[in-house]
């Protein structure tokens, strides 16, 4: 599925380019969207205004599995993460997705955050979440020696886990474009007109037409709503920054810490990643802006400075990356999904922190939805099962493609990459469109030394196959 | 000698490496073999095309890949092993590498640390802003231009003044690409101040007390702003951004291993010899004082390997005692930073170090109420400071407390 955009173009009025479903937004709902589509015999595409999936607030999340403990009981936003929970369970393996099960404790770092632990736990036990218990400072200490003398109790829920937030929805993608989809890259959906029959939504790379439009733009997703009817909901982006600790200091927890919620946010977690590292954040800032999320010393500091109260030993280790994600949080607390009825319109919309562990249950739930809302609509089909993409594996708990031995030496050195995983990466179904899409696909460049060692070796390797290209040829000039 | 593949594995071929292994081959330990895991061997000096090496070893100037091949001539029949990566240490001399056919463990009766250093890159010196393509270190930028012939941006700012950070821009000249400026976070640059004249003589601005404090755009590097001491704030239009020197060293191996780092540093702790907490590994070079000159490297390396080898032939008193290096704030790093003290007579060992800031005055080495060294120094951030020939009394040591090395106001 090569992404060569002229020749589509050219036939888009044609009937074969007139698609059952459209979905537009790449994240991770968008992917996990398509994938339900397209298993389900739709004629399904994907149209995402960047260079590749995940590029807006998908790529920047805390990777945890949410088992859905502490979401508001009877929500939507529940239901979709405790179904999207058991999904990823069932179908990880199918894929060579990770799991790195660590468990999550829920700590309490002072009286009144202690008193709140029963509440926690029956919470949790009201969501379903029967083996969440809380455990005593002793028994804190016992599992998490590492943690500040001020933690003074914590609620364990034992089946939180952390999983590979970008293999997980490239590989739902991948699954989706074996079982018929297509997907188009930098196409930004800026109009829509529905004849009653079809949606024609125009994009700066032309025209596509669809039955049924699925809108996953997240950040955007208020502004593509106008397209079809006003927006009940405003979004609300919700900066969150986050520190990157080299794997050195992945040792110095074994579980998952959460701190006791507010209602605004979770607050700031320290995970470990399932790539080897160990993760500080998010910070929670509202913000105007949509698409523009920068890093800023003062508060990556202040980051640091409650990483260390909580976990002492931190200090000593270095930060190998920052990065500041934008959930698209909306006035109201549980998402905002919903069909227009008579309009062929499905709204994904206010998918925040969760997305990540929802997106499958999601899925499930809009295509339950879509054909609830216009029956017979889309003409479902059980065509043959749809083969299973089986993903590189990236986690470091699992065997890498450097430890098998696949022929090609390594040339990103602080994440062990080979040379052959970096051309899969740029072939393929999904190849990657940029170079934070071959990051996200590889580990490359993501290390302690930033590119240091093998930066010059990656441009090599990807010369005339990104854009921007990482660098331009100087033959001939030296 | 049953159970062992190697005498002697050396993980890493740059300069103090490449000197062990002369070194040791002279003492005639001949079954020793160099893993380097990049494709070349050399390490920094092979991308490093200014005259900044030979001086000590050759005297006379040299490039760096002309280093390493007359470095490589005085150990000819020594067996280098690339794209061979160490992915773990163990104890009893076990090593886990990785090959293009997976990984495997070897063991060697001995097993020295020559991983070097590399330059702080942007993210753990937390700079604010956003993540577009074109940020990257000199270390990076000299192998796009001499090693892959890739010319990575056309108008870059260089952040640093440190040595390391002219040679960013000899780097840059030699592509044909003028910098938009030098940023420097202190009043005065780094390297020697004759360096700001060659930035001076093609035209490239240095910015001192400059602070960077926001990178534009999303995708594609456009803009830097920086917050300078004459102005609230300035903007900078440049398409690339280097951050140069502020060396740290590779230890990534030692880190997950069992042996003893240095709090806070988290450096390998060695004793004057260069031997770890593990008698059986060593660890040398710029990984454990990042980052000195390569000549400097070399010589350590042929001392390292000298005394590998007595320790190989069975030629050293064991069972030595040992006495913590402490220093105050303001040195980075000794080293040594634990002596191994012989168990009668006197214990002679040389002690280099590097300040945070420059100093001016008096350096004091002290253990118990003696007074070991005691002289006016200059010091300045980035040189090693090398004091020769301090003496301890083993029978007169208090061995409860630590040698202490203290810049004295």
């Amino acid at each position: 599925m090569e992404p060569d955009f002229t020749e589509k173009d050219k036939s888009s009025t044609r009937q074969r380019d007139r698609w059952d479903v459209i979905v537009i937004g790449g994240g991770v709902v968008g992917c996990a969207i398509t994938r339900r589509f397209a298993l389900a015999g739709a004629k399904t595409l994907l149209l995402e205004r960047g260079k590749d999936i995940l590029s807006g607030a998908s790529k920047a999340n805390s990777a945890i599995l949410h088992t859905g403990f502490d979401a508001p009981p009877g929500s939507l936003e529940l239901a979709c993460m405790q179904a999207g929970y058991r999904e990823y369970l069932e179908i990880h393996k199918h894929m060579n997705l990770p799991v790195l099960k660590t468990g999550a404790l829920v700590v309490a770092w002072n009286e009144e955050q202690l008193a709140q632990l029963d509440g926690i736990v029956d919470k949790a036990h009201e969501n379903g979440i029967t083996d969440t218990v809380q455990i005593s400072r002793n028994d804190l200490v016992k599992r998490e020696p590492g943690l500040s003398n001020m933690a003074l109790g914590a609620v364990e829920v034992p089946r939180e886990y952390v999983i590979d937030p970008w293999s997980a929805p490239l590989a739902y993608l991948k699954q989706a474009v074996r079982a018929g989809a297509d997907y188009k890259f930098s196409t930004e959906v800026t109009s829509g007109e529905f004849d009653g029959e079809f949606w024609h939504l125009g994009t700066g790379r032309g025209q596509f037409s669809g039955r049924l439009v699925i809108n996953c733009t997240g950040n955007n997703g208020d502004n593509i709503e106008q397209i079809c009817r006003p927006p009940t909901f405003e979004i609300r982006p919700r900066k969150g920054q986050f520190l990157v600790y080299d794997k050195s200091a992945n040792a110095l927890i074994n579980s998952i810490i959460l701190p006791v919620p507010t209602s605004i946010t979770k607050g700031v977690v320290l995970t470990k990643t399932v790539f080897g590292n160990l993760l500080l954040g998010p910070t929670a800032e509202e913000q105007a802006d949509r698409n523009v999320a920068r890093v800023d010393r003062e508060m990556l500091e202040g980051l640091i400075k409650s990483g260390n109260a909580m976990l002492p030993g931190l200090c000593e280790h270095a930060v190998t990356a920052t990065y500041a994600g934008l959930r698209p949080a909306t006035q109201f607390k549980d998402y905002q999904i919903d069909a227009e009825a008579g309009k062929n319109w499905i709204g994904v919309n206010g998918i925040r922190s969760t997305g990540l562990t929802a997106s499958l249950g999601i899925a499930a739930h809009v295509e339950r939805l879509g054909s609830e809302t216009y029956p017979g609509l889309i003409a479902f089909k059980s065509g043959p099962v749809a083969e299973w993409p089986v993903m590189p594996m990236l986690a470091e708990h699992e065997k890498r493609a450097y430890q098998l031995g696949d022929g090609t030496e390594i040339v990103c050195h602080c994440e062990h990459v080979t040379r052959a995983e970096i051309l899969a990466a740029l072939e393929g179904e999904v190849p990657a469109g940029d170079l934070g899409g071959l990051r996200r696909r590889t580990r490359v460049m993501m290390g302690r030394c930033n590119g240091f060692y093998c930066s010059a070796k990656v441009a090599e390797l990807t010369r005339g196959k990104l854009a921007p290209p990482m660098a331009t040829d100087t033959e001939g000039q030296l | 000698m049953s159970g062992f593949d190697h005498d002697v594995v050396i993980v890493g071929s740059g300069p103090s490496g490449i000197a062990a292994a002369t070194a040791l081959w002279r003492a005639g330990i001949k079954d020793i073999v160099i893993y380097e895991r990049e494709d070349q061997i050399g390490g920094i000096p092979r991308h490093t095309h200014h005259p900044s090496f030979g001086l000590l070893v050759f005297k006379r100037p040299m490039t760096g890949p002309k280093f390493i091949r007359a470095l490589v001539r005085r150990c000819p029949d020594v067996r280098f092993e690339t794209n061979t990566t160490v992915t773990a240490l163990g104890l009893g001399g076990e090593l886990e590498i990785a090959t293009v056919s997976g990984t495997r463990t070897i063991r060697a009766r001995h097993i020295i640390l020559a991983t070097g250093a590399r330059e702080a890159p942007r993210h753990a010196r937390l700079v604010p802003g956003l993540r577009p393509q074109g940020i990257m270190t000199t270390g990076a930028l000299q192998q796009f231009i001499y090693s892959s012939k890739l010319r990575p941006f056309e108008r870059p700012v260089i952040v640093g003044t440190e040595l390391v950070s002219f040679s960013a821009l000899w780097t840059l000249r030699h592509a044909g690409i003028k910098p938009a400026a030098m940023i420097e976070e202190n009043s005065r640059i780094t390297a020697y101040r004759p360096a700001a004249l060659f930035a001076r003589l093609l035209g490239v601005p240095i910015h001192d007390n400059a602070k960077i404090t926001n990178i534009d755009e999303i995708e594609t590097l456009k803009q830097i702003t920086i917050d300078t001491a004459s102005r609230e704030s300035m903007i900078i239009p440049c398409d690339g951004l280097i951050f140069s020197g502020s060396f740290v060293g590779e230890n990534s191996i030692a880190a997950a291993s069992h042996l003893t780092l240095n709090p806070r540093s988290r450096i390998p702790q060695v004793d004057q010899n260069w031997i770890t907490s593990d008698p059986a590994v060593s660890a040398i070079g710029n990984a454990i004082h990042p980052a000195d000159m390569g000549d400097q490297c070399y010589l350590e390396g042929l001392k390292t390997g000298a005394y590998v080898a007595k320790l190989l032939a069975g030629k050293l008193a064991p069972a030595a005692e040992f006495m913590r290096i402490q220093h105050n704030a303001g040195i980075k790093m000794t080293t040594p930073s634990i002596v191994r003290l012989e168990k009668t007579g006197e214990t002679r060992f040389d002690l280099a170090f590097h300040v945070t800031d420059a100093f001016n005055g008096t350096v004091r080495v002290s253990q118990g109420k003696d007074v070991l060294y005691h002289k006016t120094r200059h010091c300045l951030p980035t040189r090693r400071i090398m004091l020769k020939n301090i003496r301890l009394q083993s029978c007169t040591a208090d061995k409860d407390q630590p040698v202490s090395v203290l810049l004295m106001g």
